[in-house]
């Protein structure tokens, strides 16, 4: 036997008995009560990671120091109550005060409701909380939130840990039934316990709410009093508006749908992990297209750079998939293949569905064409969804007395929603938010319910709420947990906090940023110094000495990312506090910085460099306009005008070597409103202007960033927050190559060198803009900037600036990286402490990865907040004559840019009501020859452009061609006639 | 082993008293000690017991984890034993003063225990080839004071009378590819059959006549102890002899008759207590360590 005993002898007990004595534990509520304490143990088995099985063993306590919280009980020695003395609801079921206690599904279902106002006193057992946590997180917060919401009542009782309400489970009784024994037996309690004389007297009750036939029926045999949600919701007489936020149940799914089985079956869970594991299936992100309602794409994420994508057509297929669902597909058979369809189609909802499908159908597999099939599949069943509460708008049915009704989400990828409203004529016209609760198979739309009301559509609120709320973008107040770390005010400097800091008072700091600018995180000096070479300071807002890492406020920072700036209006990231007070470096006042240091000579080369936390006192906040008066105004030669010219003059000479060695002038037009004050509406509209002080800015900025970067990555090699930006492949410059060709001109792109310069030479006589329309086509080429950790990656060039390492360090008051970026270097030149997250290359990456999404995200409100205030301008304006460049041509449209208010629009040939317009497109100059006339992108054409507000979720800026005439497809001028509303086939 | 010291007179005394059919604690040459047994004593195992023998006390849990059979016996489940010979037990056992006891203990317990005839291996195999449940054996030894494998014995048989296995099912899918489902109802679990599990009975050699359940005074007496395992049928399944002496074979012929009338008698008061104490269910008050 001796063979294995040594391998025995290495193998130590399995178990270790615990000698432990539990006498009693301290009362929470009051600290001199001892409370008696009762041990149980909570056992449940487990299977391992490895395929093993484990007995897991749990200590649990039972206590009777738990109070019910109601303000009738005189028993508890409770010192604060949540439950109201007279708890009334007005419903004609229960005309007495009582307390609600909802079962888990209510409450995983139903929150909408709970949400409401209306809806208080109630009791949330402890045994509902860690059920509702396990299966929704999203649900679970909003549960949190009402908890803490003092208005609302919601006491939560710990039944599991209470004496004489905690239950073992039985044997043969599954972990629901006793879940549901627990919520009973709480809920007699309650009763029971509340039996007290002076809640007689009010005639207090408490009430159990489930939709679980077999556990009413049991609690009524208990004596209980029991409705169903739906039952109690009905009641409420004051407040019918309710019933519309109900979530159908499953019984009225039933009355809802035809017999008809519109979809395949779905498979359950186990057999999608057994056929993904297998193989047979594949699973990935449902994306809905945006053009074609009968089709998606699956994005299957394979190991590595090997994803793929997986087409889908025709409802039966796509099987009740929303966007963003993630789900198992199954591939088809490669003879049933088919390529993407390049026609639009939007869903509209005509009664005749399926007969339309299948005329699609056939059309679709007469337009697909050998070479482009693709991977084609069906989805098989679903692995998690992904709903949300959709923006959008009600599409008020024609039966009058209807109450069933379709929602159009705002979101063209999002399938139409059913849903039960009673005050469909109050909410036609305005924005609502749908949530959808399911889609069953023979539903041709998911049924769902109406949730809160955002405003009249066109509303300028409403609108910007939408946009946010499409966009993903938090603009909720912050909470009080992130405020109560902000400092206490007034706000000082400690003669601590100057011991620490290089005092940089005397300075003359001053800042250059745009008009109205109130979060200022950057100023600017520049003196010369006594060896004749010049000290270029950037300073910095020192926003990480009041964010720390980990606290609330720091989370709340994190998550969003970044400020989000929209047309009047702005998202902060930190409290306004921070961001436009003790972070903001004003004039005048003590504030902290983070300065970076240079001594440069007189050709701009760094000669030194140094990082410290300084405290500045800034002695001027300029505008880019009047910054550009003081250098030109030869008459003025104060500190700060000779600061501005030094920094000027090394600017010049710093953007000149930056292009020599291959950053890219790119162009986009961005526009300016002007906005009435009173009304808040746009007065007008002017694109930004340029100025050298702009660029001087902007010059010094970049050479903090990489300045700064080098730095991090130098000390922390595997975990500096960087940024970067990827070269564009060859293929995204095609159309510029043949835009440039089409001119006789030749653009480079073996190297952003040799593309700039390239655009550098690239001009027209007589033609001064092309320069400009060329460079908004090279910045389209472009691939997007993003943040990584450079530990996670090998590559970190920075395309656009042509400089070899990048980051972000000079905005952290609105950005989130930087405040990253700020910790890093104080922690390499000791200024700060370090702490784990921030030298954890995986939180860095994950980290990143939010950033770029809610950049990502932040761009594209903006841009919709552009367009949209774009097209209150021209609501009032009626049909303008513009002047514009064709940018773009397409096989039936031009795109054409209007210069002067920096807008794109599409003038579309075919449609409706433009049959049999002779249309050739060749894709190989591109040209797009109309009729007898022949367009070329850069040509120059008149438009008209009106506000097109046929479709209210959807208006449009409309845009129709004046000049070349071509007659059947040009308008008259626009004083003649009225321009024609066109079908709002456009996008 | 822990070890007391005996005078001459003493062991005089002693032996005389055995010659008689009198011990110094008053009992005859087959007389065990005061036993008490309580199962379930250790929640985080799957079977557990104690067994208090005199001022021995063993602990005995077992747990129960998902292996891969033997490949001599593909149907086969099996059993590990380890004994650990706490220094609790006697400070002569600190550091690694127990390691060689706690081997020999095991090594024997693996004989007597770890065979089909005792326990029905063919029930602890999930699935022929690849999976098997591999029971842990885990002996603690708390206090010694003398007759350590009876006491052991015993505290295996009722922890293993004692143990749950959690069901589990083998859910094939198409492809053949097999996988453990666990029931989710912690009460659903599967039961040894203990029927053939034997007992140990250690008789002592003390003088010319030999003792059951020998104290640690008498063990100083003695110079060998033969070691036997015995059904509840009286069927012996294993003798082992131990200590620096020698047997003739005539005692040994003798022991083993005397082990066999002993250990039939064990079996049926200890089944009946352990069925007894399940039966009582949740209502049974926990001794516990305290008690």
């Amino acid at each position: 036997m001796s063979f294995n005993v040594s391998a025995k002898q290495k193998r130590k007990t399995k178990f270790k008995p615990v000698y432990t004595t539990h006498y009693s534990r301290v009362n929470p509520h009051n600290k001199t009560v001892f409370a008696a304490v009762m041990l149980k143990s909570k056992t449940f088995v487990k299977k391992t990671r490895s395929g093993g099985v484990m007995k897991i063993v749990r200590e649990h306590y039972l206590r009777d120091d738990i109070w019910c919280g109601s303000e009738v009980c005189s028993e508890c020695k409770q010192e604060s109550t949540v439950l109201q003395r007279d708890a009334c609801i007005e419903s004609n079921l229960c005309p007495f005060p009582h307390y609600l206690v909802p079962d888990t599904n209510v409450v995983l279902h139903q929150i909408d409701v709970l949400e409401d106002p209306v809806i208080r006193n109630v009791i949330i057992l402890q045994t509902v909380m860690q059920e509702v946590r396990h299966r929704s997180a999203p649900v679970y917060k909003r549960l949190k939130d009402l908890i803490h919401d003092k208005e609302k009542h919601f006491y939560t009782f710990t039944n599991e840990h209470h004496r004489e309400t905690f239950i073992e489970r039985e044997p043969g009784e599954s972990a629901n039934d006793r879940n549901d024994r627990a919520i009973r037996v709480a809920a007699k309690w309650y009763s029971q316990h509340l039996k007290t004389p002076e809640a007689e007297a009010e005639g207090l009750r408490v009430v159990l709410i489930t939709n679980d036939q077999g556990n009413k029926a049991k609690a009524e045999e208990s004596g209980l009093l029991v409705y169903r949600c739906e039952e109690y919701i009905k009641s409420l007489i004051a407040n019918p508006e309710l019933v519309d936020r109900l979530a159908l149940s499953n019984n009225e799914q039933n009355e809802i749908s035809s017999s008809k089985v519109l979809f395949p079956e779905h498979l359950p869970l186990s057999r999608i992990q057994a056929g993904i594991k297998s193989g047979t299936f594949l699973q990935g992100t449902f994306r809905a297209s945006r053009d074609n309602y009968l089709e998606a794409t699956v994005f299957v994420q394979g190991e590595g750079e090997d994803s793929t994508e997986i087409i889908l057509q025709g409802l039966q297929n796509l099987n009740r998939a929303v966007h963003q669902d993630v789900v198992a597909v199954q591939l088809l058979p490669r003879d049933q293949w088919v390529a993407p369809s390049s026609v639009v189609l939007q869903d509209d909802g005509v009664p005749k569905d399926d007969e339309t499908n299948e005329e699609e159908d056939g059309r679709r597999k007469r337009i697909c064409v050998e070479e482009h099939m693709k991977p084609t599949g069906k989805v098989v069943g679903i692995i998690k969804r992904n709903w949300r509460p959709f923006c959008g708008m009600l599409n008020v049915s024609q039966i009058k007395e209807s109450t069933r009704h379709l929602f159009t989400p705002a979101d063209r990828r999002i399938p139409r929603i059913r849903i039960e409203t009673r005050q469909a004529s109050t909410l036609a016209g305005q924005r609502i938010m749908v949530a959808i609760d399911g889609w069953p198979k023979h539903s041709r739309y998911p049924n769902g319910h109406f949730v809160r009301s955002l405003g009249s559509a066109g509303d300028k609120e409403t609108e910007t709420e939408v946009l946010l709320l499409e966009h993903d973008v938090p603009h909720q107040a912050f909470s009080q947990a992130v405020l109560s770390f902000l400092p206490k005010m007034p706000w000082t400097i400690t003669p601590e906090d100057m011991v620490k800091r290089e005092d940089l008072r005397q300075l003359t700091v001053c800042s250059v940023d745009p008009p109205g600018c109130t979060d200022i995180d950057d100023a600017l000096h520049c003196r010369e110094l006594d060896n004749g070479n010049f000290e270029v300071g950037v300073h910095i807002a020192d926003v990480s000495h009041f964010i720390r890492p980990g606290n609330a406020l720091d989370k709340e920072a994190a998550n969003r990312g970044t400020t989000v700036y929209l047309c009047g209006r702005r998202i902060d990231m930190v409290p306004e506090l921070l961001s436009s007070n003790l972070c903001s470096l004003r004039s005048n006042v003590e504030r902290m910085a983070f300065s970076c240091i240079w001594e440069m000579n007189h050709n701009a080369e760094i000669l030194k460099t140094r990082f410290t936390k300084s405290v500045i006192n800034s002695k001027a906040s300029l505008t880019y306009a009047e910054a550009q008066m003081r250098i030109d105004d030869t008459s003025m030669n104060d500190d700060i005008t000779k600061s501005l010219r030094g920094l000027n003059k090394l600017a010049k000479i710093l953007k000149r070597r930056r292009i020599e060695n291959g950053a890219l002038t790119l162009s986009s037009l961005e526009v300016r409103f002007h906005i009435d004050s009173e009304t808040h509406d746009p007065i007008d509209l002017q694109t930004k202007e340029l100025m050298e002080t702009n660029s001087m800015v902007e010059e010094f900025m970049l050479l903090a960033n990489i300045s700064v970067a080098q730095k991090i990555y130098d000390e922390f090699s595997e975990c500096a927050l960087l940024r970067k930006h990827p070269a564009p492949p060859p293929s995204n410059y095609d159309i510029l190559i043949k835009a440039a060709k089409s001119k006789g001109l030749e653009i480079h792109t073996d190297s952003a060198k040799a593309l700039a310069d390239s655009l550098d030479v690239a001009k027209v006589d007589g033609f001064s803009y092309f320069n400009t329309l060329l460079r908004i086509l090279a910045t389209r080429c472009m691939m997007q900037a993003v943040y990584f950790c450079s530990g996670m990656d090998s590559d970190f060039h920075h395309y656009g600036l042509a400089s070899s390492i990048y980051t972000h360090f000079t905005s952290p008051i609105r950005r989130y990286s930087d405040i990253i970026v700020h910790r890093l270097l104080a922690v390499a030149i000791g200024a700060d402490s370090t702490y784990p997250d921030l030298m954890d290359k995986h939180k860095q990456s994950a980290l990143c990865n939010n950033l770029n999404y809610r950049h990502k995200m932040a761009q594209y409100a903006q841009r919709a907040s552009v367009a949209f205030h774009t097209q209150l301008f021209f609501k009032n304006r009626g049909i303008l004559n513009e002047e514009g460049f064709i940018l773009f041509v397409r096989k039936n449209a031009i795109i054409v840019l209007i210069p002067k208010f920096g807008l794109e629009g599409t003038v579309f040939f075919d449609g409706k009501g433009k049959t049999g317009v002779n249309l050739r497109f060749d894709e190989e100059v591109p040209s797009l020859t109309v009729e007898q006339h022949t367009f070329h992108m850069f040509d120059k054409v008149n438009v008209t452009i009106s506000l097109d507000d046929s479709n209210i979720q959807h208006q449009k800026i409309r845009m129709a061609l004046l000049e070349p005439v071509i007659p059947g497809v040009s308008v008259p001028a626009p004083e003649v006639e009225p321009q024609p509303k066109k079908p709002k086939l456009d996008r | 082993m822990a070890t007391v010291q005996v005078s001459e007179a003493e062991k005089v005394y002693i032996l005389h008293g055995i010659r008689d059919d009198l011990r110094v604690d008053g009992r005859s040459c087959e007389d065990y000690r005061h036993m008490e047994i309580e199962t379930d004593v250790v929640s985080n195992t799957d079977g557990s017991a104690k067994v208090t023998l005199g001022h021995t006390v063993v602990l005995v849990g077992i747990k129960a984890e998902i292996g891969k059979p033997r490949p001599m016996v593909p149907d086969e489940g099996y059993l590990e034993f380890f004994v650990d010979c706490s220094a609790n037990a006697t400070p002569e056992f600190e550091g690694r003063g127990g390691e060689e006891l706690g081997t020999e203990l095991s090594n024997t317990l693996y004989k007597v225990f770890n065979n089909k005839r005792s326990l029905d291996m063919k029930s602890l195999c999930i699935s022929p080839g690849e999976h098997c449940w591999l029971l842990y054996v885990d002996v603690l030894l708390l206090q010694c004071d003398g007759n350590l494998y009876d006491a052991i014995s015993i505290a295996v048989k009722a922890a293993l009378f004692n143990t749950k296995i959690p069901r589990v099912h083998i859910s094939a899918d198409d492809e053949g590819g097999k996988e453990i489902e666990l029931s989710d109802d912690p009460y659903d679990c599967v039961r040894i059959n203990v029927e053939n599990v034997p007992c140990i009975v250690t008789l002592c050699k003390v003088g010319h006549r030999h003792v059951v359940d020998a104290t640690l005074q008498e063990k100083a007496c003695s110079v060998a102890s033969l070691i036997i395992s015995v059904t509840h049928k009286g069927t012996v399944t294993c003798v082992r002899k131990v200590g620096g002496g020698s047997l003739d074979p005539e005692s040994i012929f003798e022991m083993t008759e005397a082990g066999k009338r002993v250990g039939k008698a064990l079996h049926a008061p200890l089944m009946k207590l352990l069925q007894q104490e399940e039966s009582l269910g949740k209502k049974r008050q926990k001794v516990g360590f305290l008690g």
